[in-house]
């Protein structure tokens, strides 16, 4: 991960060539791309772990609910922050009501709806419960929310040129760059996904025999 | 419908009378085990409930009396173990088992601001169908005479645990599932209750029940939790 | 001593009677929601601007976040009165469908809490300037949206019941839900203005309830039982 996260990094970085127009603010599209396209499979990701937890009752599947929305705020909290870095450039200004931008806005604060939820209960089986039935409801109300959002936005703004499929790289010198950022991405998001994951379970077993032996030694 | 649970009935007086040894098993738990928040409530729980008989469930605060109810109720699912209603899986016959099911819990299901009256209307008719003279007489029964218009919350915790008493005189139910029912009742309503209890029972009926109180049933079975 | 059993209609309406004859003795928690669309509506001309152009422009906006603010706030006690006194269970172990139940508590809910917001509506358009061509618009894509509003509002609700504190989270759940049918009534009412047909606006709020009435009610019913539990 670490090995494809400095190539792509310091190859999107250095090496490619400026683009005419938007000069060095592109490369962070390198960054923007993969780390919201990732956060867009925050929702579907938590519903069926969520699916599984309603149906089957398997705690892992909870687990992964429980790490995974915290974690989803983080990449879309980071995907909204470079997008409006990369806006100010582009579009001149921090943030402007585009269709991408709000509906993850309200990603966003669905996945902070879902943190809060589980914060408050303190039953930890309610809360596994509620939070996926959550998950489930808002990975189907995200689906609307996203084409609603581009439905208000194209009827708000029919001149708009201005999208991200248009400027992104279009050379092999842009798009090896961004693949290698992307699998980089990717695997920092399942290794992330794996640590807090496991963390959670030693916190649950703390009082089994095996987390015991794997402290003292 | 109509005819076929008078068959029924008529037909259960009779294999009571002959047959009083065989009465059918209505509710069997077998090797439940119940954890809450890292502490086992309860584990390797097994009971059973044949028609006639009163389950009295003891036990010190806090050690699943509430849960345990509540678990056969199907109100709350977080347990380990099986229950059969009439030997089959519960869970396969929710439906019929909450048609002929009665639960008075912790919260007794009266609402503040409707009458008596309006209460027991709503809580019976989500299982039959019943006429305003019954409720009236049921009303009087449990000693609400004279309250049947006036809002509940008026009303003393006493005579609120009176208005889901009512529901006992109406209901067909065969299994009456009650939490602490006896709490806040003076001497009148706990002979009452009683009298209602062992009527259930001689009817053929099951009744789980918690509390601390003495009670006075032919067919008695004690279970003691913790 | 024996009995009819009840049909899930007749149990449906008994439950719809129930709620409805509770709204009716707690007058308040009918009024409330009222108010509140009529005070935060007429804030935002004391906020923005008493200019009546700039009033039109925004009236279509105002008036529909104002009908989602008041049936937030009205959401609160739907379950909760049931929850603390028990009725709740009672309803869960109705031998019926829970859907049912919770669609009637939801419709009975709309009824005392959305409908008197809806009807007072074109008074509120008036007096925030909305063109009077627009005043169908509104008072149709309201009628259809304000139940969406309630029956997404009640799976929040009934998801947070047990909880002391609810109403920060539950506005943080509710409100991005909300979003679809907010962009769907305010589009319809500023696109027919300019000339567009309505059908199509009210094909989606429509579909929008539709959806809402069969699966909302469902997801509600898994909350309650989750919060009982």
């Amino acid at each position: 991960m670490i090995l494809f996260l400095v190539i792509g990094a310091t190859w999107a970085l250095l090496y490619v060539p400026q683009d005419y127009q938007q000069g060095l603010t592109n490369r962070i599209l390198y960054v923007h791309v993969p780390v919201a396209s990732l956060s867009l499979s925050f929702f579907p990701l938590m519903a069926v772990a969520g699916t599984i937890t309603l149906v089957w009752k398997m705690k892992l599947a909870d687990m992964v609910v429980k790490v995974a929305a915290p974690l989803g705020a983080w990449f879309t909290a980071l995907a909204l922050a470079s997008g409006s870095i990369w806006g100010v450039d582009t579009w001149g200004t921090w943030w402007i009501w585009d269709g991408r931008l709000t509906s993850l806005l309200l990603q966003f604060f669905l996945l902070l709806g879902i943190i809060s939820l589980r914060s408050a209960l303190e039953d930890s089986d309610a809360a596994a419960r509620a939070c996926a039935l959550l998950s489930i409801v808002g990975c189907i109300n995200v689906v609307v929310i996203k084409y609603s959002v581009d439905w208000w936005n194209t009827l708000h703004q029919p001149g708009t040129t201005f999208g991200m499929t248009s400027d992104q790289p279009n050379g092999p010198e842009f798009w090896i760059p961004l693949l290698i950022m992307g699998i980089a991405v990717a695997l920092f998001f399942a290794v992330s996904l794996i640590l807090a994951t496991r963390n959670e379970i030693l916190e649950r077993e703390r009082r089994s025999q095996w987390v015991q032996e794997l402290v003292q030694e | 419908m109509t005819p076929a649970s008078v068959d029924t009935s008529a037909q259960g007086i009779a294999t009571r009378a002959s047959q009083s040894l065989t009465r059918a098993v209505m509710l069997d738990g077998s090797d439940l085990f119940c954890e809450r928040d890292d502490r086992i409530l309860f584990e390797h729980l097994s009971f059973t409930v044949t028609e006639g008989q009163v389950l009295q469930i003891k036990g010190s605060n806090g050690s699943g009396k509430t849960t345990l109810l509540r678990i056969l109720c199907g109100l709350n699912d977080s347990y380990q173990g099986s229950i059969r209603w009439y030997g089959q899986a519960l869970e396969a016959q929710v439906e019929e088992f909450y048609g002929t099911l009665l639960f008075i819990g912790h919260r007794v299901g009266v609402n503040k601001v409707l009458t008596p009256l309006e209460n027991l209307r709503w809580t019976c008719s989500l299982q039959q169908q019943v006429a305003d003279a019954e409720l009236y007489q049921a009303l009087a029964k449990v000693g609400l005479r004279g309250f049947e218009e006036s809002q509940c919350f008026t009303l003393s915790a006493g005579q609120q645990q009176r208005v889901s008493l009512a529901r006992l005189l109406i209901s067909d139910a065969r299994l009456w599932i009650l939490d602490e029912p006896f709490t806040t009742l003076d001497a009148g309503g706990v002979s009452l209750l009683e009298g209602l209890l062992r009527s259930h029972a001689d009817a053929g009926g099951a009744v789980i029940v918690t509390t601390h109180h003495e009670l006075r049933v032919a067919d008695l079975q004690q279970m003691t939790l913790g | 001593m024996n009995k009819q059993r009840v049909s899930t209609g007749q149990a449906f309406r008994a439950t719809l009677q129930r709620d409805l004859l509770i709204a009716y003795k707690r007058k308040n928690d009918m009024v409330n929601p009222f108010m509140f669309f009529l005070i935060v509506a007429s804030l935002f001309p004391i906020g923005i601007s008493p200019d009546s152009e700039r009033l039109a422009e925004i009236a279509a906006g105002v008036l529909w976040i104002s009908a989602l603010l008041a049936s937030l706030l009205a959401m609160d006690n739907l379950y909760r009165a049931d929850y603390e006194d028990g009725s709740l269970e009672q309803l869960l172990l109705s031998p019926h469908p829970l859907y049912f139940m919770v669609l009637a508590k939801n419709i009975a809910h709309w009824l005392v809490s959305g409908l008197p917001v809806v009807l007072i509506s074109p008074l509120i358009a008036y007096m925030l300037n909305l063109p009077s061509e627009s005043y169908m618009t509104l008072f149709v894509t309201l009628l259809l949206g304000t139940p969406v509003f309630s029956l997404l509002g009640s799976i929040g609700v009934a998801l947070t019941v047990g909880l002391g504190s609810r109403g920060l989270i539950l506005a943080v759940i509710t409100l991005p839900m909300s979003v679809p049918v907010l962009i769907a009534g305010t589009l319809a009412i500023e696109q027919t203005s300019n000339g567009a047909s309505l059908g199509g606006y009210l094909a989606i709020l429509g579909a929008m309830l539709v959806a809402s009435i069969s699966l909302a009610p469902l997801a509600s019913g898994a909350a309650l039982r989750i919060s009982v539990n």
